[in-house]
């Protein structure tokens, strides 16, 4: 209700965009300073967050959709969304993490929006050949270990599932829009994905750090 | 849920530093494999300087892009709770925008029109003695002299012709000019204006009815005839210049009205066989609307 | 210069509109090509009826025009016409209390463009066009005259016309922003067909390859603007002292008199004339203010 109040305050706003009283340049001020800026209806503030924040979540996005256009309306909407809702950030965790959230709801509602329910979206899929390097492996071995090499041993569409139900957080029907795939599918996919993790978790096939993955097995969709 | 992932490399992690920006690259061009990718969106979260790092690797007319049409659709607004609320029932957005520029929607216009009802109602109210809304609307017996609704009855339509008249008047839109040079179809402008100006008008009008004292079905009875005195107004826009059309819309009305009350039957304007003729009105002048739609087009004349 | 062979984009013949007794228009017969044409002349000449006849917000008494091959004369193809044209008139009023962005785009939902994103794309770009995008939530009555005549300026840029019809575009511009409108002309896409009416002869010296005078409702010169300069050939000299048989004399900056009449003294100084000169010697030899 706070909100609320605030943005009409906004939209009565006269005048020019510069408030009195902000002596503080907008581009020193930290991430959560900024948010409560832009709470206030200071546009300022919204372009630095614009300017540090946009970039990452633009690669971000493309990883999960490779349609640039939707994935540019998705990056408008969530900063549209973090000027009306600046106000429900409750100061846990990282500014990023919060515009993240905005930002994937917005990319499925984007997607949403692009296909209606019929066409698949174009899914950036891994390419087949593209197995985790063993450079990658090098680097990553001794922190993921045998839940790295793990999930490296699933096939990309178990992979995208788990991406999109716990990196991401999304629920089964926000993934399956995501994915392009039925709701059910994506269950199933979860399902499949947490066997199999299961399995090779608790029977180590993975050699020692450094060695290079099993060669993938691809699951059927 | 992050918690099942081991924790991500830190800003000083890995063998070299500059292990870290070839990882960043990769993931930049999408050439990161999955747990690798994952574990650098991971680490992005908390780490500033990453985040920097990558923003450099997008396309700087891209982010400029997106970076202006999101500060003009910041500084355009959604319009407030009632535009969201219309949009949501289905009206597409570009025409709730034409709406702002109708002046019979705005504030200043909605309540002068209260004004005008908050003053009728006051004076229907010192001549009635006894009265108060409350009373009225408990249903309790009203009505002692017609001749107190006169007033009433000619102004309220009355009030929703001005609003709808304000809508197609060329001298109370300042930027005429450019709605003649421009190619959206003056006809669909028109409507647009005049029936949302109407609603407006129309549930102030009726609502002020509801607490006049006057018999019972005085709100319903009041439809009609002011839908049928804008239908006139707007038909005849489409044959004679849009002042006089407003002018002589509202003369139709007031002339029976001022007739019925020198004969001492007030009330005999809403009564069912009026109620009639101001359908029968309104059924020839849509048609005569529609027919003439083209006439509409705003600038050129013949 | 080559010659090619082509039919005018817009062309208008024999035009004629009165206002009561006075004549407006007297027959004018304009072309325009892709490009800048400026229209030159003093109040009351009939430049901001011709733009507005050109523009299909009025209607001749008589003659025709052309715009690309469509006759306004019909409806649809005036509608179609109004699809590629961009207009400024000369006084263009405004609903005060919108903000900048918000009359950008009603004007661009006017234009058709019933797309939001893409509305607010084309409002951005006008706006960073002319200059007003830390203005894009002022309200239009906290705006200053040159401010006004920018936002006037943006609105005729939406949607990429065709047809561009500006009627005083550098009016209350200080000359820092007359520069940058050269410019934001030079760069339009697409090579439109732009006309500009103006009484600054500098403008049309500076970007208008070629000019139409009007003088009285009839057109009296129609070229580039060294023909127009060069009409005055001869007919300008400085002294030391002021000639009184010149048509007008002021005395320059150097302190020295110029001149420009009919008949220069023999062994007068000429000097090599301007476009206003130009201008200057189409008009009445009697006029004052």
């Amino acid at each position: 209700m706070g909100n609320q109040g605030g943005f009409r305050l906004r939209q009565e706003v006269r005048g020019s965009v510069r408030r009195a009283g902000s002596a503080v340049s907008a581009d020193e001020c930290d991430d959560v300073a900024l948010l409560r800026a832009v709470a206030r209806g200071d546009e300022e503030s919204l372009a630095v967050l614009y300017d540090r924040h946009a970039g990452w979540l633009t690669i971000r996005l493309t990883r999960r959709c490779a349609n640039p256009d939707v994935v540019d309306h998705a990056v408008q909407d969530t900063f549209l969304a973090v000027w009306r809702e600046a106000g429900s950030y409750r100061g846990g965790g990282d500014v990023a993490a919060f515009i993240w959230g905005i930002g994937v709801r917005r990319l499925i509602d984007a997607i949403r929006k692009e296909n209606g329910a019929r066409r698949r979206p174009p899914w950036h899929a891994e390419d087949p050949q593209v197995v985790v390097s063993a450079e990658d492996q090098v680097l990553l071995g001794i922190e993921h270990g045998q839940l790295g090499q793990a999930l490296a041993g699933l096939s990309p569409e178990l992979r995208g599932a788990i991406e999109a139900t716990v990196l991401d957080g999304l629920t089964c029907a926000e993934a399956a829009v995501l994915l392009g795939v039925a709701e059910g599918t994506v269950k199933s996919r979860c399902h499949r994905a947490r066997a199999a993790l299961r399995t090779a978790l608790a029977d180590p096939l993975g050699t020692p750090d450094g060695m290079p993955p099993r060669r993938e097995a691809w699951g059927t969709p | 849920m992050m918690s099942q992932l081991p924790a991500a490399p830190g800003p000083a992690g890995g063998p070299a530093g500059h292990a870290e920006a070839e990882l960043l690259a990769s993931y930049a061009a999408g050439t990161a494999g999955t747990v690798a990718a994952w574990s650098v969106e991971a680490h992005l979260t908390a780490c500033e300087p990453c985040r920097t790092a990558l923003s450099e690797r997008v396309d700087p007319e891209r982010l400029a892009r997106n970076r202006s049409v999101l500060l003009v659709r910041a500084a355009l607004g959604d319009g407030g709770r009632t535009m969201r609320l219309l949009r949501r029932c289905g009206i597409p957005d570009h025409l709730l925008r034409l709406l702002a520029a109708t002046p019979s929607l705005r504030k200043s216009w909605l309540l002068s029109v209260l004004g005008v009802l908050a003053v009728l109602a006051a004076e229907a109210a010192a001549v009635s003695p006894g009265w108060t809304p409350a009373r009225v609307l408990a249903g309790l017996p009203r009505l002692q002299h017609p001749q107190i609704l006169i007033p009433f009855l000619l102004v309220a339509p009355l009030l929703v012709l001005a609003g709808v008249a304000a809508a197609f008047l060329p001298r109370l839109d300042p930027a005429y000019q450019l709605t003649v040079a421009a190619p959206f179809s003056g006809f669909t402008l028109l409507l647009v204006r005049a029936v949302s100006a109407l609603a407006a008008a129309l549930a102030l009008v009726v609502a002020a009815a509801f607490i006049l004292p006057g018999p019972g079905w005085l709100p319903a009875a009041l439809l009609l005839p002011s839908l049928a005195v804008c239908g006139l107004a707007l038909a005849a826009a489409s044959v004679m210049e849009a002042r006089a059309a407003a002018i002589a819309a509202g003369t139709l009305w007031v002339l029976p009205v001022l007739l019925l009350a020198g004969r001492h039957l007030p009330l005999a304007i809403v009564h069912w066989r009026a109620q009639s003729a101001c359908a029968a009105v309104l059924c020839i002048c849509a048609f005569v609307l529609l027919m003439r739609r083209d006439r509409f087009e705003l600038g050129w004349t013949r | 210069m080559t010659v090619e062979l082509r039919t005018a984009a817009v062309s208008a013949d024999g035009l004629c509109r009165r206002y009561g007794t006075i004549r407006a228009l007297d027959d004018i017969d304009v072309t325009l090509e892709r490009g800048i044409t400026g229209l030159l002349g003093p109040n009351g000449a009939g430049k901001t009826t011709l733009l507005s006849i050109l523009a299909t917000v009025s209607e001749p008494d008589a003659g025709r025009v052309s715009a690309f091959g469509l006759d306004p004369r019909i409806a649809a193809e005036r509608v179609a016409i109004r699809r590629r044209l961009g207009y400024l008139p000369q006084e263009l009023g405004y609903h005060r209390h919108f903000t900048v962005a918000g009359f950008l785009d009603y004007m661009a939902i006017l234009k058709e463009i019933t797309d939001r994103r893409r509305r607010a794309g084309e409002v951005a770009r006008v706006l960073a066009a002319v200059g007003l995008e830390a203005r894009a939530r002022t309200r239009i009555r906290a705006l200053s005259g040159g401010m006004r005549q920018r936002l006037g300026i943006a609105q005729a840029l939406l949607g990429n016309p065709e047809l561009l019809i500006l009627d005083e575009p550098t009016a209350g511009l200080d000359p820092e922003q007359r520069l940058r409108f050269r410019e934001l002309l030079s760069d339009l896409p697409g090579n439109p067909v732009i006309v500009l009416s103006t009484h600054q002869a500098d403008d049309i010296a500076a970007i208008c390859p070629y000019v139409v005078v009007l003088l009285q409702g009839r057109v009296r010169f129609t070229g580039t603007p060294a023909s127009l300069a060069a009409t005055a050939a001869g007919r300008v000299w400085v002294a030391d002292q002021r000639d009184t048989r010149a048509r007008l004399s002021w005395r320059g900056s150097d302190n020295r008199w110029r001149h420009v009449g009919e008949q220069p003294p023999a062994g007068a100084e000429t000097v090599p004339p301007t476009v206003e000169d130009g201008y200057l010697m189409l008009s009445d030899p009697a006029g004052t203010w």
